[in-house]
């Protein structure tokens, strides 16, 4: 056996083992980072009275729409009984955990009093959309959680544990249960993320129905594309075919009808608020956008274009469906876009605030955000420590499936 | 034998509705029942405990009793009388306690009309009766008093700042560093009166909700009596600031808003403020 450890398998170690060091590094960096802000407060930040949301809430808001693999894939294998999608069901939910971890790292130094994070729960406003998210979130990560349960248990170090086992056991016949609980929870927050911005009458480009709409399809479309692409990816390191081609080009092509479905919506939105109908308030911050942010590029060439078009093509149409090199490009555009569409709709509604003077001085062109570096190392060590996760839990959980069996 | 038709068919008639009726009477009560169901629960939202006017969260609950449904507080802004002396951004400063200059409650700046003409423009939080600020914050820290007043408890407050991004007038202000250092506009521009807020909350203009409540309480009326009255009010030199109660028709905020035409900001975005202003062109004598 030991003559088998190829220097390939040699340099392959090697690379991994850099790869983990790297991310310890960047995480590392991240939690001192995190730990300034607890310090000293939000002032290290670039954040104002003006721009109270900027790269961590992005952050925040695309770590639980590309958990949306969770949801749908649990669905799609424990509820609707879609067999040949079972490989995918436990990467979804280990990506949807780390994703919403993410996320609640990324909230927890953005709020000012995270001493206070309980406080949704005990003291209720229910006409805040903050509200039923803060819910929807902590029920559905404790979903995750118990969905992630087995997968930890039935590894070799549970062996002696014989109650755990079964009580693990327990919880995964309980999971279409859960599925049906975190189908329900996740329909509600991650649309209910977009009426975040929809219901607010004082930001006309944010004021629209389409806002619920538009997050919940983006998710769908970001959230299975993840699952998708790190299970690519996975295989094409480990050397092996863990879904079948057939099953990663359906789930490819129905990634492809949610995009359009997610583009057609865009298109009236914009085509009814700006195109076919004039909106001062709509009209105004766009054109105060285009003036003072390379808005036209990242909302029409970044998101419509790059994220959304050309993966649209790549996942529908069946000779580039079937290059693997095209698909990953594809899925991974998808993400691409969900993040860029994040960012986009947070600081578009924020950077440009409503006229509210009576004069012609007063009015505020545009407020300046630019991330500090302290944000930015914060936000980097929230992803190593997602990617550190993955790649060590692909190693050691069996995320897909046994590796020495399949040997 | 025609007889013995009609028999047969009406008793196939009868076994055809047995067999596939169009509403059996389970599935009538089925309806009836979810259709029950339905009511009752759009009745609790719109106009049960659910609906919108009935909740604002548990800071109004924790704070009911504070302010009372017979009193509606006015303010009226003077934009044709200010001279832009910036006293009340100082008075306010002085007596809420809010040292850091980035932080003011109540704003002050030079403005021009689209006709030219210089006036100075104010803003104190507007106190809006449809507030968005209170309807999305997640723990209920801020609410409308029946008084009309959006006060704000910030020992509730977790420092999310959705309340900033929801308040279309930037009247909102967080504190995003230690609130330390002297505060250089007390003594000169008034006393503090108000307790310094912590690191990481909301903070916003309350109205001088104190100086309301107290001068209630020994028999005062806020807006005529100067104990009760808003520290921007009593500061202004040339009484370009008017506060009181609207539901009192001799109040001077009343009489003065009978006189003057009077506008409120951005009225389109439905948020009702209670601050009124008159316009700068309205240049009297």
């Amino acid at each position: 056996m030991a003559e088998f450890a190829t220097a390939s398998q040699q340099r392959m170690n090697r690379a991994l083992m850099g790869w983990l060091l790297l991310l310890s590094a960047l995480l590392a960096a991240g939690l001192y980072a995190g730990i300034q802000v607890l310090i000293h407060g939000l002032h290290i930040t670039d954040l104002s009275d003006q721009v109270a949301w900027g790269l961590w809430i992005t952050h925040d808001l695309s770590a639980i729409a590309l958990g949306a693999g969770a949801f749908t894939f649990s669905a799609a294998v424990y509820l609707f009984r879609i067999k040949r999608l079972e490989p995918l069901a436990r990467p979804a939910v280990f990506i949807g955990f780390l994703g919403y971890t993410s996320a609640m790292m990324a909230l927890a130094l953005d709020i000012g009093r995270p001493d206070r994070f309980w406080h949704p729960l005990v003291y209720w406003n229910v006409h805040s959309v903050l509200w039923e998210i803060t819910w929807c979130v902590i029920l559905y990560s404790t979903v995750l959680v118990l969905e992630f349960v087995p997968i930890i248990v039935e590894t070799k170090w549970f062996d002696g544990w014989t109650r755990l086992r079964q009580f693990s056991h327990n919880l995964h016949k309980a999971t279409p249960f859960f599925a049906l609980f975190g189908m329900a929870l996740s329909l509600l927050h991650q649309s209910s993320l977009g009426a975040t911005y929809g219901v607010l009458s004082g930001r006309a480009i944010w004021f629209k129905p389409s806002m619920p709409i538009m997050f919940i399809l983006s998710a769908i479309a970001g959230g299975m594309s993840l699952t998708l692409l790190a299970t690519m990816v996975t295989g094409r390191l480990q050397g092996r075919q863990i879904i079948p081609l057939t099953v990663q080009r359906e789930i490819s092509r129905f990634i492809g009808y949610v995009l359009l479905g997610y583009l057609y919506i865009k298109l009236w939105d914009w085509a009814a608020t700006s195109y076919y109908s004039y909106s001062p308030g709509i009209a105004d911050a766009l054109a105060r956008l285009q003036a003072t942010t390379p808005y036209t590029l990242t909302f029409w060439w970044w998101e419509i274009v790059l994220g959304g078009l050309i993966p649209a093509i790549i996942l529908l149409y069946p000779p580039l469906r079937r290059d693997n090199n095209a698909v990953a490009i594809g899925l991974a555009l998808v993400v691409m876009s969900v993040i860029v569409n994040r960012w986009n709709v947070t600081l578009s509604g924020l950077v440009v605030p409503p006229e509210w003077s009576p004069g012609v001085l007063g009015s505020v062109v545009a407020v300046r955000y630019f991330p500090t570096m302290i944000e930015v190392v914060v936000s980097v060590g929230i992803l190593a420590y997602a990617l550190l996760f993955f790649t060590l839990g692909v190693r050691y959980l069996p995320i897909y499936g046994n590796r020495e069996s399949s040997h | 034998m025609s007889d013995q038709n009609t028999k047969e068919a009406a008793a196939k008639s009868r076994s055809g509705e047995e067999n596939s009726p169009l509403i059996s009477r389970r599935d009538f009560l089925k309806i009836a029942g979810a259709t029950g169901v339905a009511v009752a629960f759009t009745q609790v939202v719109t106009s049960g405990p659910l609906s919108g006017d009935a909740i604002q969260g548990i800071g109004e609950r924790l704070h009911a009793g504070e302010g009372s449904e017979e009193y509606d507080w006015h303010m009226v802004i003077d934009l044709a009388k200010c001279i832009g002396c910036n006293y009340c951004v100082w008075a306010c400063q002085a007596v809420n306690d809010v040292p850091d200059d980035n932080m003011r409650w109540n704003v002050g700046f030079p403005e021009r009309t689209a006709t030219g003409e210089e006036f100075y423009m104010t803003r104190p939080c507007l106190h809006c009766a449809k507030a968005p600020c209170v309807r999305v914050c997640p723990v209920g820290a801020t609410w409308v008093r029946p008084d009309g007043l959006v006060d704000m408890d910030y020992d509730l407050c977790i420092g999310c700042r959705y309340c900033q991004v929801a308040c279309p007038y930037d009247a909102r202000r967080f504190n995003w560093r230690e609130p330390t250092g002297e505060n250089q506009y007390a003594p000169t521009w008034g006393s503090t009166e108000q307790p310094r807020r912590a690191r990481g909350v909301v903070e916003k203009c309350t109205f001088c909700v104190h100086r309301i409540d107290r001068g209630l309480e020994q028999g005062l009326m806020p807006g005529v009596d100067r104990q009760a009255t808003p520290a921007c009010v009593n500061v202004c030199p040339v009484g370009a600031r008017v506060f009181g109660d609207m539901s009192n028709e001799e109040s001077p905020v009343a009489r003065y808003l009978r006189e003057y035409p009077t506008f409120r900001l951005r009225e389109d975005f439905g948020t009702e403020p209670k601050v009124h202003y008159v316009r700068p062109e309205n240049r009297r004598g």
